[in-house]
């Protein structure tokens, strides 16, 4: 229960399989309380004994089920069953004599679905469930009606039933709502790591081209280096297996990649599937090129660079909207396109950061419409207009 | 220990985090504000039956659309914009349940019980905890007061005995999905958009790393002189070419004397500049600010980036030594050659003592980079880890 809540509590930091194991781990838990009731219900329904126990045991075998599909990883799949578990639960309600309640029900049916925030689930599952609910108003009108009500049968069934089409409906909103602003925040996001990417990709190619410079040895061919790595990696996994120098061999191997065409030992069919499975994991942290490791490293330098300065222009890079008077939009277009001329940042043939743009590249840029986050249409007209004079001069 | 988990994050990121926010809190109040109306439409047919008395309906009518005014009236105050409309919504929900309330108190049957989940489910709309914790309690509350001193409002035509247990089990399972269902979306939604905050100034941060690792290698400067002759030159013939005065030429000139003073000292030598102009000139200054380098940076690199749909919603994206795909011994391998790389000397970072790094891996986001097991390892043996690094170590790089 105590890593259950830890891991609700973690939940952000969590994959999105992992989440969903979490989702289906919190339904099973409540369906559970469901099935129990539902033992007595069938009590009060008058079923049969036989009845009484099979269809609660039937439903707890389902939840068993569900939770071996957690086990395997089988998360969706898992989740799809846990939601028939709920429906097939009301249906059983249904047959009750307690009709409010079972209208209750069709909420908690859609709040289990509404629990694993996944829209097209929503939409089917839910769909069913809120149409379930309307019809079972519309045949249960005369007798769902409130004992203290005056108002009648249809001002009674029109209001159960708008409120559970309203709630269906705010909710798909929600969906609807939650669903773009989450992928546009995780399209802002892989294209910024993206462009960090590309950051590091220069920070390291400088490092290399230093290092090369001064024929200093790479890090990963300092035998004290890969004795400490070797030694660190056996003393962390004595915690996890008991001969813990098992690790040794893998570290080798790690070290011994650096000097390998990686990709090539990964589609390596000949090779051991442990050799290519390892070569494939590792890779990752190879220091040979600008890897996961190295970007990670990086993020961490960057905690001590910067300063805490913040105005509200810090991540604004639109000429045209960090500068209002017309004058300095077209000064700082110039200045720009000076810098992008004058200034070596591209890499060059022999993938050395030696290589400044030329005008046609620049060109070719400012026209584009992703430069668009950089200049406005009236700049790049201006530009176009007096293409020649940047040229020139500039 | 308590971790402290604001003590290595960026500073800037907290102000720009509220920036992103406030842009979807807009968005929210206009939908809620839509059901509202939508809400006060449905009422306002039942004001039309013959079997409803008017006066029933009037006062939760008049309440939406009090609240609505006062939705407007927050929106449109322009000072202070993100904490308006985080007031607005605090009384958008209580008054929602207010409504709702009333509503349930003036008719008293079940069928208008369960306005209190639609109630809910417009206040979840916000996506914000602590709305998602008031709605709850609202709901929770007013709910089980209600099952609990009114039972025989649940009674039905058919069913003159309800079986109130179930109805407040219902209920408890209804309001305890539903929250943990929003705490969940919530902490993800704002881990989202701390990592947009944190990557925005992770970029500045990265160019400048980027930049100082170039003047490493090559101690090449930016040649200011030769850009303002430049410009001189360009804006001579292109005012030449429109058939205007150089309006350019005072502004290189200004761009020049910031290279040495700051704005604000600049105001007695141009008389007819506000601090307001010239500060957006520095801005353009090469020498003493970052700025248009940053940007030309990002522009010259950053331009022809494409992300595809399934890059979106890959969980590869995010790195850390802890993929769930990964075995037991590469996040040992991976986590090892880091603290190794920590403590020692680097070109961009000089290498760091334990305790630093030991501080930095609790209290950051990178504690959750690393194996959960495997970060436990290390904060309860770190002095091992310290040792055998140091042993081994001890020439440097």
């Amino acid at each position: 229960m105590k890593t259950l809540i830890n891991r609700i509590r973690h939940s952000e930091f969590l994959t999105f399989s992992e989440v969903l194991r979490l989702k289906v781990t919190i339904v099973n838990v409540f369906l559970m309380v469901f099935v129990l009731l539902s033992v007595f219900v069938s009590k009060t329904n008058n079923f049969s004994w036989n009845m009484s126990i099979l269809i609660p045991v039937g439903f707890g075998f389902l939840l068993v089920f569900t939770f071996l599909l957690t086990v395997v990883n089988l998360n969706r799949f898992a989740m799809h069953i846990s939601i028939l578990t709920i429906i097939g639960l009301t249906a059983y309600y249904i047959s009750g004599s307690d009709y409010f309640f079972t209208y209750i029900l069709f909420f908690v049916s859609l709040t289990v679905i509404i629990f694993y925030q996944d829209i097209l689930t929503y939409l089917l599952y839910g769909g069913f469930v809120t149409i379930a609910g309307v019809y079972y108003v519309y045949i249960n009108s005369a007798i769902m009606i409130g004992a203290n009500s005056t108002h009648g049968i249809i001002v009674s069934s029109l209001t159960y039933q708008a409120i559970l089409i309203g709630f269906y409906v705010v909710f798909l909103i929600q969906f609807l709502l939650s669903d773009s602003i989450y992928e546009k925040l995780n399209n802002e996001y892989v294209r910024m790591n993206k462009a960090l990417e590309r950051y590091q990709d220069f920070s390291y190619s400088h490092l290399s081209e230093i290092q090369e410079k001064k024929k200093i040895k790479p890090i990963y061919e300092n035998p004290d280096f890969q004795k400490a790595i070797s030694e660190l990696s056996i003393f962390i996994n004595e915690f996890f297996e008991e001969k813990g120098d098992n690790i040794a061999e893998v570290v080798e191997f790690y070290f011994f990649l650096h000097s390998q065409e990686v990709e090539e030992v990964i589609e390596d069919a000949k090779l051991p599937s442990i050799t290519r499975r390892y070569s494939l994991e590792l890779k990752k942290y190879l220091l040979n090129y600008r890897s996961e490791l190295y970007s990670i490293l990086y993020e961490f330098t960057t905690l001590f660079k910067g300063d805490d300065h913040f105005d509200e222009q810090r991540y604004e890079y639109n000429l045209d909207k960090l500068f209002e008077n017309r004058i300095d939009k077209l000064l700082s277009l110039a200045i720009l396109y000076k810098y992008l001329k004058t200034e070596v940042t591209q890499y060059d043939k022999w993938s050395k950061i030696n290589r400044k743009l030329t005008h046609e590249e620049i060109t070719e840029m400012f026209v584009s419409k992703e430069f668009r986050e950089f200049i406005s249409f009236e700049q790049v007209n201006f530009y176009l207009d007096n293409e020649e004079l940047f040229k020139d001069f500039l | 220990m308590e971790k402290q988990t604001n003590k290595f994050k960026y500073a800037q990121l907290e102000r720009f985090k509220e920036s992103i926010e406030l842009e979807h809190l807009k968005r929210k109040t206009i939908i809620v504000n839509i059901l509202m109306i939508a809400f006060a439409l449905c009422l306002t047919y039942f004001l039309f039956r013959d079997e409803v008395e008017p006066r029933k309906i009037y006062p939760a009518i008049i309440m939406l659309v009090i609240i609505i005014i006062i939705n407007w009236v927050f929106a449109s105050l322009e000072f202070d914009l993100y904490s308006n409309l985080k007031l607005a919504m605090y009384i958008t929900i209580m008054g929602v349940f207010s409504t709702t309330l009333l509503l349930v108190l003036t008719f008293m049957t079940p069928s208008i019980f369960t306005l209190l989940f639609f109630a809910y489910a417009v206040a979840s709309v916000y996506q914000d905890n602590k709305s998602m914790m008031l709605s709850s309690l609202s709901l929770m509350i007013t709910g089980t007061i209600l099952i609990l001193k009114n039972p025989s409002m649940f009674s039905l035509v058919g069913n003159t005995s309800p079986q109130i247990f179930y109805v407040l089990v219902f209920l408890i399972v209804f309001v305890m999905l539903l929250t943990l269902s929003s705490y969940i979306l919530i902490k993800r939604k704002t881990f989202f958009y701390n990592q947009i905050a944190s990557i925005k100034e992770s970029e500045i941060r990265n160019i400048l790393l980027a930049e100082e690792m170039a003047s490493l290698k090559s101690k090449h400067q930016i040649d200011v002189n030769e850009y303002f002759t430049s410009l001189k030159t360009f804006s001579d013939h292109l005012s030449e070419k429109i058939g205007i005065e150089n309006v350019f030429s005072r502004k290189i000139d200004i761009l020049k004397d910031l290279q040495i003073k700051k704005p604000i000292e600049l105001l007695d030598k141009y008389k007819d500049y506000n601090l307001e102009e010239l500060e957006a000139l520095n801005l353009m200054e090469l020498k003493v600010n970052e700025k248009m380098m940053i940007l030309a940076e990002k522009a010259s690199k950053s331009n022809d980036i494409i992300v595809s749909r399934k890059e979106i919603f890959s969980e590869a994206q995010f790195k850390s030594f802890a993929h769930y795909y990964d075995s037991t011994y590469t996040k040992i391998i991976s986590f090892a050659v880091f603290y190794t790389l920590l403590k020692l000397d680097k070109q961009y970072l000089k290498g760091l003592e334990d305790e630093e790094i030991k501080d930095i891996l609790y209290n950051s986001e990178f504690f959750y980079k690393i194996d959960r097991s495997i970060i436990d390892v290390y904060l309860n043996n770190n002095d091992v880890f310290n040792t055998i690094v140091d042993d081994y170590m001890k020439g440097g790089m």
